[in-house]
Order: structure tokens, then C-alpha cells, then sequence
């Protein structure tokens, strides 16, 4: 018998902006939609773990996504983008994920994302708290400064080894090597991207004077963060959930910034745990 | 290799560092173009490395202020290397990026090499896991 996943992936075009894109995307499970972003410079590999886990598949349709000029998504079909420095908004981030939702006709998804996937999920609590389910912000932060850098695409570096190797120590010492080693090999592929994004992660990005507009009881915020983070610390997870009304936060221990890929088997622990939490949250309003 | 469990003398740190590198299979594998001359300076000691094709060619020991040239220099308070030297380092002790953010490490010179090198350094460091510091 062939050994073949059960992970399948589609293209689905995407108008947001008056930009039209083609977005693949990775999907297993059925049930409850578990939307998920990768982190900054990467693709929807980074959920490999995660899209195969029977536990969580069993109940929840898992949709895995690469974000235009990530992976297998392109650049804009319809815009001569080569003529303009990439520089991700919220603004726009937040339209295309809704966008996506609408596209791919999701019905109240639970969204999920890392690092600027993180930052994303607050965003999204803020801007439109009645299309999510819930949000589990993973290894983000109110404010994340000091990663927009030239050094991500200098020419005179080898940018892809200084992407991959510029976040290596994002990731815990105890995480398995073959892990660690698989998520600098996805950063080493998208140096392109990645100073872009960190455009909203470390600059668009800061919600330090709206966390009190965010309402966690109309979409529930669970977040998420490592002790090997040394970009969004537990504290500064902390910090941030306890502005948002009911927010909550669980730190995760010896694990970093890449937890879905750099440890998948301690990363779900704590995501059945925000699961949970998100389960009771709406059993407790039924 | 096993873990350092006690401070080594700084002759004794020198040896196992050179050795460490330049029997480590990652940095001999993509160590070809690893050329660059860096400052160590762990408060109680500083170091200049002087690396050629990914081998230690030569380990200056406290050189005086004139005496060697390098591009770039990693400083730090001994408490520091101290975290980086050990087995299972705690959280902000376990790379330079993140003791540069988190901690007191500067990087400093001629950063561009550094980044020209990263892969090698960060390796490079990490060798400290099993060889220890000498402060």
C-alpha cells in the first residue's frame, strides 16, 4: 500500500483590495474550522505536525494556508508588483483573511497563527470580532519591535542563510534537532518575503493603546507563548492577554517562537488545553 | 563530547575549543568560506579567534589592545557565558541573538561578516554547551 497522507492541498483565487490571488492551501479533519498562519517568511508546512494529529483532525477541519509570496502561493496575479517594496498592513492582512474565510465559505473558524500570525489573531479580535469563533495567538505580542532589518536581504550576506540562521535561537534547545533543523530549512527558502512581513510584525503591528477594544467574550482569545521566545516573552504574552477583556494566556515550557514545527508533540498539549478552554468558554454561553 | 561540569583553565578551554571546531561535522561540511577574525570578550578573558576555511588558525589569548586584528567582537559579562556554557542552556542563554535582546551580549565591528558567517558562529557558539567557558 502507498504510504499516503491524508493532508490534501487546493489553489483558491482570492480578490481583496482590488488583488487578485491564487492561495494554496493544506486541509485534513472535518468538523469545527482550525485556521492556521505561519509565521513571517515561512509557508504552511510549519503545520505539518498539527494537519496530521489525529486527535485534533478527528473534530476540526484543519486548513493550513500560505499567504501570497509565501510557498506555493505567488505574488499578486494582477498587479506588476516587482515595482514596489513588499510591505505587509494589517490593513491588508486582516482583509485577506477574511477574504480567505469568505472564499472558502468558512463558518465561524477558529483562527490560529505564529509570531506575525500571532500579532494577526489580535487583530483580527479587534477588527472583526464576530467572523472568528475564537483566536489562539501563538508567540505574539501587543508590540513586537526590533526585527524589521536590512540583514534579512542584505546583499552582500547569503540572505537565505541569514534568515534561517537569524532565527535559529527563536527556538528551544530542547526541541528535537530533525525539528529545528526542518524550520531553518523553511526559513532558508524565503528570504524574499521576509523582511516584508516583518514590516507588520515589528512596525505596522501595535495594538499597546486598543487591547481594552478588544472583547474576549465576543471572540475569545487564547494565547500562547514559548520560554525560549526571546522576541514576544511570556511576559510580554502575559501582559497582553491580561489587557484584553477575558483574555487568557498559557506559557508553554521549553519551547520557542516555531512550536508547531520545531516540537509538535509538546506544542498540541497546550493547544488541546486552549481548545478546552475555548470549548468551555462557548459551552458556558449555550 | 559530555557537558562541562566544571570551569576550565583557559589553556585547557582554548584546546577544546579548537579541537571542538575543527573536528565538528557541521562546520567542516559548510565551513569552506568560514574566514574571519572575532573578539570573545567574556569580562575575566578575551579571546580573538582567527578562523581560515572553517578551521581555528589561530587563538589569541588576552592579547593586548594592539596586538590583534579583528572584524567583529561578542561581548558579555562572565554571567553570561557562564548561561551559554552549560549543557541545556535557560532561556536567553542560548543564543546571541537572543542574549543580545534579552541580556548584556553586544555585537559589535564589522557586523556585516558576522552575518556573512552567521551559520558557522551560531554553530560555533554552541560548542560552548560542551566545552564550557573559562570564567
Amino acid at each position: 500500500m502507498p504510504r499516503i497522507s491524508p493532508v490534501t492541498g487546493h489553489y483558491v483565487t482570492v480578490d481583496v483590495d482590488d488583488v487578485q490571488y491564487k492561495v494554496f492551501y493544506l486541509e485534513n479533519g472535518t468538523g469545527q474550522p482550525l485556521l492556521c498562519q505561519h509565521t513571517a517568511g515561512c509557508h504552511n508546512h510549519q503545520w505539518r505536525g498539527l494537519l496530521e494529529d489525529e486527535e485534533i483532525t478527528a473534530d476540526h477541519r484543519v486548513i493550513a494556508y500560505d499567504l501570497p509570496r509565501h510557498g506555493k502561493s505567488d505574488p499578486p496575479e494582477n498587479t506588476e508588483w516587482w515595482k514596489e517594496e513588499y510591505r505587509l498592513t494589517a490593513e491588508h492582512y486582516t482583509k485577506f483573511i477574511v477574504a480567505l474565510c469568505d472564499e472558502l465559505e468558512l463558518e465561524q473558524p477558529i483562527f490560529m497563527g505564529s509570531s506575525f500570525g500571532g500579532n494577526v489573531a489580535l487583530q483580527l479580535a479587534l477588527r472583526y470580532p464576530d467572523r472568528f469563533r475564537a483566536v489562539i495567538p501563538v508567540e505574539a505580542a501587543d508590540y513586537s519591535p526590533g526585527f524589521y532589518l536590512d540583514w534579512w536581504q542584505h546583499p552582500h550576506a547569503n540572505a537565505a542563510q541569514v534568515c534561517a540562521s537569524g532565527v535559529w535561537d527563536l527556538m528551544a534547545p530542547q526541541s528535537p534537532e530533525a525539528d529545528r533543523w526542518k524550520t531553518w530549512f523553511y526559513y532558508s527558502q524565503g528570504s524574499e518575503a521576509f523582511k516584508g512581513d516583518l514590516y507588520f510584525y515589528s512596525v505596522d503591528h501595535d495594538l499597546r493603546d486598543k487591547l481594552d477594544q478588544i472583547d474576549g467574550d465576543r471572540c475569545p482569545v487564547v494565547m500562547l507563548t514559548g520560554t525560549y521566545d526571546y522576541l514576544t516573552t511570556p511576559e510580554d504574552g502575559r501582559r497582553t492577554a491580561g489587557q484584553i477583556k477575558n483574555g487568557e494566556f498559557i506559557e508553554m515550557e521549553d519551547i520557542g517562537h516555531f512550536p508547531m514545527s520545531e516540537n509538535h508533540e509538546v506544542f498540541r498539549r497546550y493547544l488541546l488545553q486552549a481548545l478546552d478552554r475555548i470549548g468551555s468558554r462557548a459551552g458556558a454561553q449555550a | 563530547m559530555t557537558a562541562a561540569t566544571t570551569t576550565p583553565t583557559v589553556e585547557e578551554w582554548v584546546r577544546s575549543f579548537t579541537d571542538a571546531t575543527d573536528r565538528d561535522p557541521e562546520i567542516q561540511a559548510h565551513g569552506k568560506y568560514f574566514t574571519c577574525g572575532y573578539l570573545l570578550d567574556m569580562a575575566d578573558h578575551h579571546f580573538v579567534v582567527r578562523m581560515t576555511s572553517g578551521k581555528v588558525a589561530e587563538l589569541a589569548i588576552d592579547p593586548g589592545p594592539l596586538d590583534v586584528g579583528y572584524q567583529f567582537a561578542i561581548r558579555a559579562g562572565a554571567e553570561t557565558w557562564r548561561g551559554f556554557g552549560t549543557e541545556v542552556p535557560a532561556p536567553m542563554f542560548h543564543g546571541i541573538w537572543a542574549a543580545t535582546f534579552r541580556r548584556d551580549m553586544k555585537l559589535e565591528g564589522d557586523v556585516l561578516v558576522l552575518m556573512q558567517n552567521l551559520r558557522c558562529i551560531t554553530r560555533q557558539i554552541e560548542l560552548l554547551r560542551t566545552v564550557g567557558v573559562p570564567v
